[in-house]
């Protein structure tokens, strides 16, 4: 089984909301450890599990003191900030990136930090009041209870406060009595008639989560859509979209692409011109920015009506061939953060899956440079930019940079994002049947890090001639 | 900034808001070393990946990996670098970073104190240089008198007039005229064309002395 995360948007570009799934039941019911059978049955990445336990309000002084006392009751529905939680689960669902709080059970605040989110096909919530607030129960697509007996629950809590969080038994059972038991019967129990499913006996009933398990498996199935053979169906217009930029035909960069594309060219040659025909597109790509006038004093005294950039960059490579534009990124703009986000091909269905996301902190206040030495399809180049979308960077703040681009995946970018724009050096004619682009050059990562057992040329009929 | 038509010899970068940054830089007095050497870089870069579109090429078709046909092109020639002392030199990295171990010589070129005429003090280039197209690199064309001395150089070791292309960032008009005026069969590759000159014949707006903003040799640096 692959690790990456399939699709989460359609062919418009627009996401596909995540499934979100809630579990309630009384304190020590087996409510994670559900949960974690589940997303194991299930076995599907990208599975986000966020615990009510997060989103505790913090205390007051005096409600830490009584905390401190065994007195503060953390089982009333009051306890919890469902403002924000509907706001998490609301922004989860919408597919951009959440910022969890942290609760800190020593002090009972908040911490300053969070834990970022991204990525979820998948949402599991649990906790005691997950089915209690009504805006949050809207969001779930499947609402489930976890119905315990009550004394394994208190069972299970003894052992668990005793042994791993060293408190002493008649604290516990005072806590117990005045606040866990009244608790899950005036308020906890009733949220059970809001439930899907009920489960009895929690996590020893094996049927019942199997059955779950498989249900949910069906509806993921029918949520996932077959991306790529679906783009590769479509007619192509002749006429190429305005937001793609082709770099001027001049007879430099055709003799460039005559070296990169000929088989016979050596490795050795083969990056020399792949990095000066990365260095055009790139500038290109900053040409892109929006510029601000300014006027400076030259050291003859005069005057000079110059410009200078407005706005931050950043760049993301979409990795492996992708990163290869990162020296001619880095030539060109000494300090640029660089993000990296790799896509795979999943060779069974021919889709992408995101693996891997990590992206400068300050993205969104960032003009964007999405780098890739092609687009085929557009399949790969759709979900990078819709990683980037889901960073909260406004569309038309998305340049996307490529060496070669086939009219198919053009047409596919642009019909979904339409702001965006696409930087490439050349456009090819077409994809063949195994959706190769032609006349292409080959697989550009293998061919620039060596990685092949093709023996590509190694004459170095290209370089240095006539020099 | 300049009303200035430069004769159909010259080929002036095209006037992008990303170059006009660029000179931005390099133009104001108060830029550090380290930047002025950083973007005068690019811009060089820029000036020479312009210049090699004005060699001649051939038609070339390849195989690619993929077993398509490519219809391409192909450098047909020989070439080599000259740049001109000292300032000319700083234009050499962008020149081999396109052509990788091209041949460079050297033209050093003072004015005489008494005729305040341009003198050839040296020159070394490679033998065969009248097989070659010369990229004749000098950053700042002012009156041309050097430059002009430079191409005589180049003209009386064999070199075609038509296979020289003198590549510079900033030029004044006084200087591309006297200089088409000479050679019309020289191409001049430009990033920006300024006003003209102002009575110490600096070029103005210009850049100061590129030599030593780029080397680092100003008194005040």
């Amino acid at each position: 089984m692959s690790a990456g995360r399939f699709p989460w948007y359609n062919r418009e570009g627009k996401p596909i909301e995540p499934f979100v799934i809630g579990i309630a039941g009384g304190s020590a019911s087996g409510k994670t450890s559900v949960s974690k059978r589940i997303i194991k049955n299930l076995g599907v990445p990208w599975v986000v599990l966020l615990s009510m336990d997060s989103f505790y309000k913090s205390l007051t002084p005096e409600q830490i003191a009584a905390a401190y006392r065994n007195e503060h009751n953390f089982d009333h529905p009051n306890s919890f900030d469902y403002e924000l939680l509907h706001q998490t689960l609301l922004n989860l669902k919408k597919g951009v990136k959440v910022e969890v709080p942290i609760y800190d059970f020593v002090t009972h605040s908040r911490l300053d930090k969070t834990k970022t989110v991204y990525g979820a096909n998948v949402v599991i919530f649990e906790g005691i009041f997950a089915l209690y607030d009504k805006q949050v129960r809207d969001l779930m697509d499947m609402k489930l209870f976890v119905d315990t007996d009550a004394d394994v629950c208190l069972a299970r809590r003894l052992k668990r406060d005793i042994a791993e969080r060293g408190r002493d038994i008649s604290g516990v059972l005072q806590q117990y009595h005045r606040f866990v038991k009244p608790a899950f019967d005036d308020h906890i129990h009733p949220t059970m008639r809001y439930a899907d499913v009920i489960i009895p006996r929690g996590l020893d009933n094996t049927a019942a989560i199997d059955v779950i398990s498989r249900h949910l498996s069906r509806q993921l199935n029918d949520r996932g859509v077959n991306l790529r053979i679906e783009i590769a169906g479509d007619a192509v217009s002749d006429k190429l979209p305005d937001n793609l930029l082709v770099l001027k035909p001049m007879p430099q960069l055709k003799a460039l692409h005559t070296a990169i594309r000929d088989r016979t060219t050596s490795r050795h040659d083969f990056i020399f011109y792949a990095e000066r025909l990365s260095r055009m597109v790139v500038e290109r790509g900053l040409a892109e920015l929006p510029f601000a006038e300014v006027n400076i004093e030259t050291p003859t005294k005069s005057t000079y009506a110059g410009k200078t950039w407005a706005r931050k960059v950043c760049s993301v490579s979409v990795v492996r061939a992708g990163a290869t534009m990162e020296q001619g990124l880095r030539s060109v703009v000494k300090d640029i953060p660089i993000g990296k986000i790799l896509i795979q091909t999943d060779p069974s269905t021919g889709e992408p899956q995101l693996h891997y996301c990590k992206l400068p902190a300050d993205i969104k206040d960032r003009y964007v440079l999405i780098s890739d030495a092609q687009i085929a399809t557009g399949a790969a180049a759709l979900m990078a930019i819709r990683v980037i979308l889901d960073h909260d960077v406004p569309e038309d703040r998305i340049i996307f940079l490529t060496l070669i681009a086939a009219p198919l995946g053009v047409h596919t970018i642009a019909n979904a994002f339409p702001a965006v724009r696409i930087v490439a050096s050349e456009v090819d004619k077409e994809l063949d049947e195994w959706l190769h682009i032609v006349p292409g050059f080959g697989n550009f990562g293998d061919r620039y890090f060596g990685t092949t057992d093709e023996s590509y040329g190694t004459s170095d009929t290209n370089s240095d001639n006539g020099y | 900034m300049s009303t200035f038509t430069p004769p159909k010899q010259v080929v002036v970068l095209e006037s992008t808001p990303e170059l006009k940054s660029l000179m931005s830089i390099i133009r104001n007095k108060d830029t550090a070393r380290g930047d002025f050497i950083f973007y005068s870089d690019r811009i060089i870069r820029f000036l020479v990946e312009e210049a090699l579109n004005h060699l001649p090429f051939v038609s070339k078709t390849i195989e690619t990996p993929t077993g398509f046909k490519y219809e391409g092109l192909a450098f047909q020639g020989k070439i080599c670098g000259v740049s001109i002392m000292r300032a000319g030199e700083a234009m050499e990295q962008g020149l081999r970073d396109c052509c990788r171990s091209v041949r460079i010589g050297k033209i050093l070129i003072q004015r005489d104190e008494e005729t305040a005429l341009p003198q050839l003090y040296y020159a070394k280039l490679p033998p065969d240089i009248g097989q070659r197209f010369v990229l004749l690199l000098d950053p700042m064309l002012a009156t041309g008198g050097s430059a002009n001395k430079a191409i005589e150089v180049l003209l009386s070791h064999g070199v075609e007039e038509d296979k020289i292309l003198f590549v510079n960032l900033i030029s004044a008009p006084e200087g591309i005229t006297k200089m088409v005026e000479a050679y019309p069969k020289v191409k001049i590759i430009c990033g920006e064309i300024d006003q003209g000159l102002d009575e110490n014949k600096y070029i103005v707006p210009g850049i100061g002395d590129f030599g030593c903003r780029y080397f680092g040799t100003l008194d005040d640096a």
